[in-house]
């Protein structure tokens, strides 16, 4: 499910960086990339050098990966789900840099964008898991994989995907608003306990050891509370329709996206 | 078992030790206790005055919405159950509660002292400015003092009715605060509550000694000083303790149904003798003003010219009417138990609001019409005595002794019921949401009631109870904001767990 993955690249970025990112991703059972890179319109860098797309390509084939370069114009959020889509690519990889969180943009962002517009899941990689050094080996086995779940539409979709991860560990976690009143919420707490229950049944193969828990008040924070909480390396998130007054992409996916320190895997 | 006492009575001992403090501080220093509210009231409107607007505003609009949405088939009771009081008995009941003394007592002083003392950049005692007065009497005592009550008294009757929780204001918090709703934070939303209403309903006592006072003074020349109105409040008291602890309930039904029915005679007496079509051309073409400028008038505060008047006017209005909420919502939610929330909120909406507009376009466009048609000078009076205008206008008409007499048995009933409703409220707020409430607690509640009146009468008169009552207001506004959010909540899951 994660065989191909295209990865945004731009101008200045670090091959032993990518190298990084490519023994992750080789991990996780990519074994296809394709390193996209945008032009904009009025570029200094337009038309000019692109030996350093080549650096990049030949620095990942050293891991055994089959890579591509591919190149787009315009808006460059639009080309790049364009071109994942056009490639056939499983997910979209992004790695967020300390120069330029994700918690720091603005509206309107690449990033965000990206997030917004994509049709196919979309790994944002922040804190965790950290990129592995020179000698070490980061395997599916180190993964600890949270699940927020509102059992909605959204959430469903992301099962096959938290099948393929197939981490150490995954904390499925339910976040609500409080029922109002005592016996609605002791009715509601023993019917999430079982749908609970069914989703650690189904995830059990596939994970050396499957928990979960259910949790009263705000969705966003508390996901982030739990994500420090077990050290989560990913949060695994299904993307809501967003409301009319909502953010573009659904209040609590956004405010996760922008907090965490886990790294985000955004189900479309 | 102290301790278990004190857990157990932790609302009662704490909203009746501030309100005893309050009162040792007023009686062994007014001085004190009076700079001390006008910092804090004056505060709260240096602020504050504009969220008392927008909030009020708010109230109205969520009221309406919640109504005519998909919520609004919802029953406050179990579904199968009915109303359970007649049409006409609760509509009586719900004004009595409501609005009572104030109706009296502002029906003809509020348009003249707006027709003498308008904002200023209106002329004083103008056409313009008698249709500027009548169209706010309209917005003070129309469709936001019942839109204001319909939120607290949806509310408890929501949860208590059908989630089967105590009937607290407390109990709607459930879905913000959880459990902790029997801990510290609940018994402090109940403390805010038995707050606002000691003092919202201590400033209508006050109104009601004061006017009755003036009564009997312009009729029997009896003595205007202080100590009278103190009399007039301690045998008051007396009678409503009475009533309050021989739980004569029926009683006080039977006597607010009566009340209605004396107050709609008297409306219809002078509304025949005096220029019918002159009253009812008012009531039309002010109705018609208020509801082309109701969304202006509900967000004006004249920041430019004339942010006095409305503090003083309209943020005291909308204050008091809140102080009333806990008190009037709880009463109404009690009496309006097995009505659908569309039937509950377009009736408290629109009846007793329509027989609010008829009261004052009769008063008070009769009291406008003898000093603009008739030359009779009853501005500089109410300019003078608020509390007696009344009974000088009565004085037009004829058997105006017989009708003083019947203001002022209208106003002690009003006095009694409204205080007796407000006593067996507080010793419910203060007991868990039991209607039985045990006696002392009526005892200490009504006495802390009138002595309230009186401190505050004896600290400054009409403006300590107009600045208290704005004053305990404040914090409850925050509980109604939170309560509409609440009751939202309830209502949306009950209905998104019905369509699934």
């Amino acid at each position: 499910m994660f065989e191909k993955t295209l990865i945004p690249v731009s101008y200045g970025e670090r091959p032993e960086e990518l190298k990084k990112i490519g023994k992750i991703l080789k991990n996780l059972g990519s074994t296809s990339i394709c390193l996209f890179h945008v032009i904009e319109a009025g570029s200094l860098f337009r038309g000019s050098d692109i030996s350093w797309l080549t650096i990049l390509k030949e620095t990942l084939e050293e891991l055994g990966l089959d890579v591509e370069v591919k190149m787009g114009a315009d808006h460059i959020a639009s080309s790049i789900v364009e071109a994942a889509l056009h490639e056939g690519a499983d997910e979209i990889y992004m790695k967020t840099k300390r120069r330029w969180q994700i918690g720091t943009m603005l509206l309107g962002s690449i990033s965000r964008d990206l997030l917004r517009l994509s049709d196919i899941p979309v790994f944002v990689h922040k804190v965790r898991p950290r990129l592995p050094g020179d000698e070490e080996v980061i395997t599916r086995e180190d993964l600890i994989i949270l699940y927020a779940t509102d059992f909605g539409e959204a959430s469903v979709r992301t099962i096959p995907y938290l099948m393929e991860f197939q981490g150490g560990w995954c904390h499925i976690l339910h976040v609500r608003g409080r029922m109002a009143d005592p016996f609605a919420e002791e009715i509601e707490k023993r019917r999430l306990h079982e749908k609970l229950l069914a989703v650690e049944e189904e995830l059990r193969p596939y994970y050396g050891r499957v928990t979960s828990e259910q949790m009263v008040g705000d969705p966003s924070s508390e996901v982030l509370h739990v994500s420090d909480q077990i050290n989560a390396d990913v949060i695994v998130l299904g993307r809501k329709k967003p409301a009319f007054f909502s953010a573009p992409m659904g209040e609590t996916a956004e405010r996760i996206v922008t907090s965490s320190r886990a790294s985000i895997f955004l189900v479309p | 078992m102290w301790n278990e006492y004190l857990k157990r009575e932790s609302v009662f001992l704490l909203s009746a030790g501030i309100i005893l403090f309050f009162i040792a501080v007023g009686i062994i220093s007014p001085d004190l206790l009076e700079s001390v509210s006008q910092a804090i009231h004056a505060g709260i409107l240096d602020y504050f005055s504009w969220l008392y607007l927008i909030s009020a505003f708010f109230f109205l609009i969520f009221a309406l919405g919640i109504a005519l949405s998909r919520y609004g088939t919802i029953k406050l009771g179990y579904d199968a159950e009915r109303p359970q009081y007649s049409f006409f008995g609760w509509i009586a009941m719900l004004f009595a509660a409501g609005m009572g003394i104030g109706l009296i007592f502002w029906g003809v002083s509020e348009p003249l002292l707006h027709f003498l003392m308008p904002p200023p950049f209106m002329t004083s005692s103008t056409p313009e400015a008698a249709s500027f007065a009548m169209r706010y009497v309209f917005f003070h005592w129309g469709i936001h003092p019942w839109a204001i009550y319909t939120i607290v008294s949806l509310s408890i009757a929501y949860f208590s009715f059908r989630r089967g929780m105590p009937a607290l204001i407390s109990s709607c918090f459930y879905p913000v605060l959880g459990e902790r709703i029997y801990g510290m934070p609940g018994k402090l939303v109940d403390v805010l509550a038995v707050f606002a209403t000691v003092f919202g309903t201590a400033t209508s006592l006050g109104f009601g000694a004061l006017q009755i006072h003036a009564g009997f003074t312009h009729l029997y020349g009896l003595s205007s000083a202080i100590s009278v109105t103190i009399g007039i409040i301690v045998i008051a008291t007396a009678l409503f303790m009475a009533s309050a602890i021989l739980g004569v309930e029926k009683g006080v039904q039977i006597l607010s149904k009566i009340n209605i029915i004396i107050a709609t005679i008297l409306l219809l007496f002078i509304l025949s003798l005096g220029s019918t079509p002159y009253i009812l051309n008012i009531f039309t073409s002010t109705l018609g003003g208020y509801i082309n400028n109701v969304i202006d008038l509900s967000l004006q505060s004249y920041p430019f010219e004339g942010y006095g008047w409305s503090r003083d006017w309209t943020i005291f209005y909308w204050a008091w009417w809140i102080s009333w909420s806990p008190f009037v919502g709880l009463f109404i939610a009690r009496i309006s138990r097995g009505r659908t929330i569309r039937e509950f909120v377009l009736t408290v909406l629109s009846v007793p609001t329509l027989f609010t507009f008829i009261w004052f376009s009769v008063f008070g466009g009769s009291a406008l019409y003898l000093e603009l048609e008739r030359g009779v000078d009853l501005t500089s009076v109410a300019g003078e005595d608020v509390s007696l205008a009344l009974f000088v206008f009565l004085e037009q008409y004829p058997v105006s002794g017989l009708l003083s007499l019947i203001v002022i048995l209208l106003l002690i009933v009003f006095f009694v019921t409204s205080a007796d409703s407000a006593t067996v409220v507080l010793g419910s707020l203060t007991s868990g949401g039991s209607m039985i409430v045990p006696m002392y607690k009526k005892v200490i509640w009504g006495l802390s009631l009138s002595t309230v009146a009186i401190v505050l009468l004896l600290t400054g008169g009409l403006d300590a109870l107009q600045m208290m009552a704005i004053t305990a207001a404040f914090p409850f506004m925050i509980v109604m904001v939170i309560l509409c959010y609440t009751l939202w909540v309830g209502l949306s899951q009950e209905k998104d767990r019905i369509e699934q």
